[in-house]
């Protein structure tokens, strides 16, 4: 009887998150646009076909992983300083580690918003600063080779928090005894850090590395805002790219089949670190 | 050591807040101070972009009205849904609940805007646009995973003796959720809730596409609409203050609620 409770839950989930994947899959392999008069009519794997040879999919998927990989090797790095310097003792931790979480909890689009002004050509400050030093004005929102830079930095401002505080939570689950033994033997604290501190943190890095790769991936908030993919299409994810392809070209079969191949790429990518992290443990117990 | 951790905590502060900071300067600041922030000015302060923010139509109260309701609506029926979900799969076997947390995890995981257009298309065919506390389905659905997988190990954390002894005192299923099992997970309850409120509060892709009135647009929706009125002239003063002010209600809750918003997280990823 008791399993009855599960069932509205059950119904929501699978309402939210299976019901879309069926339903692209669906479309996927059916012409549904304006031109078919908004009518899903089967097109045979025309879509499919289209995406191999469309060089603007191809294009912001390459921007996508790029974009991705850097923003969360950046995270990553920084959550483990921020979590090391929270983990110690010290006055005003409490307030310090509110006040780090703020931009995790901020709306991505109020400082996408403040960003674009923040790297505005030429009344922004980081430009106003660049001149006052005799630089030649950086155009950073409108120089397609650095303007992605500029929505990592955006990026990894909002989510650093949130790494960085799972990766605490991993921290305070290591015993103290463990890094007493290792400085009664001798040890240094750099080598605790290398030998203690961050093979006991591998579950913990593992999971925010996951989950961190699967929110950069559908970036989407932060791009349409800051730069709207531009300049030249060169900041564009594909989740724009998708609601694009749905709320202005209104196609939705094409829209659906980026969607679907976005995740299935997703998929991989997540797979792909889940094996290196397992590669390296095996690594890890070879040495020893 | 100790000078070294000094700096090191300063170099958090101010890589966390002047983002913020310079929005707060910016909406103080008069049209003139910001076109030539080094020359001399007459009136280098304003409160002008604070006033045309708030006098416009809609106000932009407005917005932040709308993300209450929709924030209250969203939290209120999450839970609602997933604290009986949470009870009975700390019920059932070890096996059936991996297999459950499991699918939890993956779609906790899930990057969400993907499924922006088959919710789109719900929307239309239930005819649920233009509707804030229509949003509460969408975002209920989204929040499940994490509001279950949190109060999952709320539940799982009771001595079972004590549910045992008020089954024996008579009490049915219902009283016993309502007078003692959901009172013990008040916290994880609290934590669940302002996570939810969070996610709700700061969604886009889906407050993008199921509102088009400009009187209902949540406030993520209103801020990214000023960006993107006016892409070549730059009324920054305004988009200023209006980040200010949508960044205010957030400051609070994260000051007020810091507790909670850091169990919530790092229980689920504990047990998760």
């Amino acid at each position: 009887m008791i399993q009855l409770l599960l069932i509205p839950a059950a119904l929501l989930i699978a309402l939210v998150f299976g019901l879309p994947l069926v339903r692209y899959s669906w479309l996927s392999f059916h012409a549904d646009s304006v031109l078919t008069g908004l009518v899903a009519i089967p097109n045979h794997g025309a879509n499919w076909l289209r995406l191999l040879h469309d060089q603007r999919f191809w294009q912001d998927t390459y921007q996508t992983a790029r974009f991705a990989t850097v923003s969360v090797s950046l995270e990553l790095l920084l959550a483990i300083a921020i979590a090391l310097l929270l983990d110690q003792r010290w006055r005003g931790r409490g307030v310090v580690r509110a006040i780090s979480l703020l931009p995790w909890a901020l709306p991505t689009t109020v400082m996408a918003l403040g960003w674009r002004w923040i790297f505005n050509t030429p009344y922004g400050p980081i430009e106003q600063f660049a001149e006052l030093i005799g630089l030649q004005p950086l155009n950073i929102l409108s120089n397609p080779n650095i303007t992605w830079l500029a929505t990592v930095v955006g990026d990894v401002w909002k989510t650093t928090p949130f790494a960085a505080l799972i990766l605490l939570a991993g921290l305070q689950t290591i015993p103290n005894d463990l890094y007493e033994a290792f400085y009664l033997e001798g040890g240094h604290p750099r080598a605790a850090l290398f030998q203690i501190t961050l093979p006991l943190l591998q579950p913990y890095l593992l999971l925010s590395l996951l989950f961190r790769l699967a929110q950069a991936f559908g970036i989407f908030d932060l791009i349409q805002v800051m730069t709207g993919g531009g300049p030249a299409g060169s900041t564009e994810s594909l989740a724009l790219y998708a609601y694009l392809n749905a709320m202005r070209f209104l196609d939705f079969g094409y829209s659906a089949t980026v969607m679907i191949s976005g995740f299935l790429l997703l998929v991989l990518a997540c797979l792909l670190v889940w094996l290196i992290f397992q590669q390296a443990s095996h690594w890890r117990e070879a040495i020893k | 050591m100790m000078r070294q951790r000094k700096l090191w905590i300063t170099v958090l502060l101010l890589w966390s807040l002047a983002p913020l900071l310079w929005q707060l300067y910016t909406s103080f600041c008069t049209h003139e101070a910001l076109l030539q922030p080094l020359a001399e000015h007459n009136q280098r302060w304003t409160l002008d972009n604070y006033r045309q923010v708030l006098t416009a139509n809609p106000p932009f109260w407005r917005y932040l009205l709308n993300s209450v309701i929709v924030g209250i609506g969203s939290t209120s029926l999450t839970l609602l849904i997933a604290i009986p979900a949470a009870y009975s799969l700390s019920k059932v076997s070890q096996n059936v609940a991996r297999v459950a947390k499991f699918i939890l995890l993956g779609a906790a995981l899930f990057p969400y805007v993907l499924l922006f257009l088959a919710l789109l298309e719900l929307a239309r065919s239930f005819n649920l646009g233009n509707n804030l506390l229509a949003l509460s389905f969408p975002y209920a659905g989204l929040s499940m995973p994490l509001a279950v997988l949190l109060l999952l190990s709320a539940f799982r954390d009771l001595p079972s003796e004590l549910e045992e002894a008020a089954r024996l005192e008579g009490l049915d299923l219902w009283q016993r959720l309502r007078w003692v099992l959901i009172p013990l997970i008040g916290p994880a309850t609290a934590s669940t809730a302002i996570l939810v409120f969070l996610f709700s509060w700061n969604e886009y892709p889906i407050a993008l596409t199921w509102i088009s009135r400009a009187d209902l647009l949540t406030l993520p929706v209103a801020i990214a609409r000023i960006a993107g009125s006016s892409v070549y002239s730059i009324p920054y003063g305004a988009y200023a203050a209006a980040t200010v002010l949508g960044a205010l209600p957030l400051l609070l809750l994260v000051l007020i609620f810091q507790r909670q918003i850091v169990s919530g997280l790092t229980q689920g990823a504990i047990k998760g």
